[in-house]
């Protein structure tokens, strides 16, 4: 776990030279209209405007189909918002770039590439010199913990492991944001868990920021330093939520933790409170 | 060591032949009819067909034609199916022509392709080449479409422009599909390479077949109808021996029948 590419200096900052938190996404006035049919338009966001800091972990919470995912296709530039603007480091995003690195809940694997290829993949692309890239490679499947898969195809691997490699895949062409889209949704309780505990140590050694779409309120307190409230129908940004816990956050004490019990409830309390208020208008 | 059970696996095929020429040597000796040779003499007279140049030049003509019809077949329709399965203009362009197309027989565009190209190499090459293209546009038209849109957002992201997207991404994604198409494709370059002959016939396995058809040798149609059929099984189990090793990657998606490899 100690392994580090050659190149490490790019994606791992020493937590000693951080420096004062300086918006690197801004959100201006999003809105997204998705044509239904013919004569109904239907409204996904609605008037989003939200600023991400440089190295903070920051979760999109809310219920199916609140648009949180389309969000975060807007800042990959996968979608163009119907209205308003997204900024990555003031440049407006007009597509995707490797600067913003996605992990899909549906892993998203080339299927005919080994691991090794998977995640070789994007430095390849970028040119980086064989040899090299394999190295790296390596490395990352090391610290995503599957060493001794490189030469296994996707389709001989677990849930789990699929999210691992495609995790490593991403983070091999150094992209400065994470965009996870409910990356450990389609997994099951346990290897859920397990996944939550890696990506905080591996995140907590780069601080890489990371914008992460969940519906589950205790893995975007766990995981963050700031949780975006959405609400449905539009998707709306209802409250903005600073986690106030320190880190190195660790599972088997931060559960006991009031704070983070306390969180989690207030949290699940204002969306059981919306939802008891009937739809919102 | 073989378990009993591959060993019956193995010999099945084997066994399914040599049950059918039976069937054939018996029901050839109960009926007794000039156009109806046994297996045996039908057997016999291969010998003689591939053992004449005169048939061999016509049987490599035939091969020749095929290769050709198939091979530009496949190399126009993989990179049109990708693009319709890819882009909705494409698609909606070229879908009513291909539905046309589709249920016409190729063999009935002869008579007229004939009128234009004459009865030579050409004709029949562009026979088959239709009778190819229509399964491998579909399959890779259906194959392309079928790609995750995230794999390609994955992509994108690493930079990949739009066409190394379709190049690198889309083609390796739809390769089981786009194989599929290819295969039903060449059974079909065999059968219309078989009746192209028959119908402009000049030289071919075809003519071979039809001429020994009109002169009343029995036993050479049945000894060439036993060869193109052999030609089949083999072109195809070598074709499926490529594509398991193409796409043994992927996940099995359905079993593939007729197939002895």
């Amino acid at each position: 776990m100690k392994v580090m590419p050659s190149r490490s200096n790019e994606w791992v900052r020493p937590l000693t030279s951080q420096k004062p938190a300086s918006a690197i996404i801004e959100i201006d006035r999003v809105s997204q209209v998705f044509q239904t049919s013919a004569r109904k338009d239907h409204l996904a966001l609605s008037d989003i405007s939200l600023t991400i800091d440089e190295g903070a972990f920051v979760s999109i919470l809310g219920p199916s189909g609140c648009g949180k995912s389309t969000l975060l296709y807007i800042v990959g530039g996968f979608v163009s918002p119907t209205s308003g603007a997204a900024k990555i480091k003031g440049q407006a995003i007009t597509g995707p770039g490797p600067d913003r690195g996605p992990v899909f809940q549906e892993f998203a694997l080339f299927p005919w590439k080994t691991v090794l290829g998977n995640v070789m993949y994007g430095p390849r692309q970028q040119a980086v010199r064989a040899v090299e890239a394999e190295a790296q490679s390596r490395a990352l499947i090391e610290m995503v913990g599957l060493k001794g898969y490189e030469n296994f195809y996707p389709k001989e691997l677990s849930g789990g492991m699929k999210q691992r490699v495609a995790l490593a895949r991403t983070l091999a062409y150094h992209p400065e944001v994470l965009l996870m889209d409910e990356p450990f949704g389609a997994l099951d309780a346990h290897t859920r868990t397990r996944l939550q505990n890696d990506l905080l140590n591996i995140w907590e050694r780069d601080r890489k920021t990371v914008l992460f779409v969940t519906h589950a309120v205790d893995e975007a307190v766990f995981l963050s330093d700031k949780v975006v409230m959405m609400s449905n129908s539009p998707g709306r940004i209802r409250q903005v939520i600073d986690i106030d816990l320190p880190r190195p956050r660790r599972r088997n004490e931060l559960l006991l933790d009031p704070r983070y019990q306390k969180y989690v409830v207030d949290i699940e309390r204002m969306f059981d409170e919306s939802d008891e208020a009937g739809p919102a208008s | 060591m073989i378990s009993p059970a591959a060993l019956t696996r193995r010999a099945a095929p084997v066994l399914a032949c040599i049950g059918l020429l039976a069937v054939w040597q018996v029901a050839s000796l109960v009926l007794k009819n000039d156009s109806f040779p046994t297996a045996i003499e039908a057997i016999r007279a291969i010998p003689d067909i591939l053992g004449d140049k005169e048939s061999l030049i016509n049987i490599l003509a035939s091969l020749r034609r095929m290769a050709i019809g198939f091979g530009v077949a496949v190399i126009v329709s993989i990179p049109l199916g990708l693009l319709m399965g890819r882009s909705r203009a494409v698609a909606a362009f070229f879908n009513p022509l291909l539905m046309v197309i589709y249920p016409v027989p190729k063999a009935a565009l002869m008579p007229i392709i004939m009128l234009w190209l004459g009865v030579g190499d050409i004709t029949k090459t562009l026979v088959i080449f239709l009778g190819v293209s229509l399964p491998v546009i579909y399959h890779s038209f259906e194959g392309a479409q079928a790609v995750e849109e995230k794999m390609l957002w994955s992509g994108a992201a690493m930079g990949l422009s739009p066409l190394q997207r379709l190049l690198r991404i889309v083609l390796p994604a739809a390769l089981p599909e786009i194989l599929t198409g290819c295969r039903t494709g060449l059974v079909l370059a065999l059968i219309t390479m078989i009746t192209s002959e028959m119908i402009a016939r000049q030289s071919g396995a075809g003519n071979i077949l039809f001429n020994a058809l009109d002169m009343g040798q029995y036993d050479t149609v049945f000894a060439m109808i036993i060869i193109v059929g052999a030609m089949g099984i083999c072109l195809d189990a070598i074709f499926e021996r490529v594509r398991a090793r193409l796409v043994r990657w992927s996940e099995p998606q359905f079993d593939m029948p007729l197939s002895f490899s």
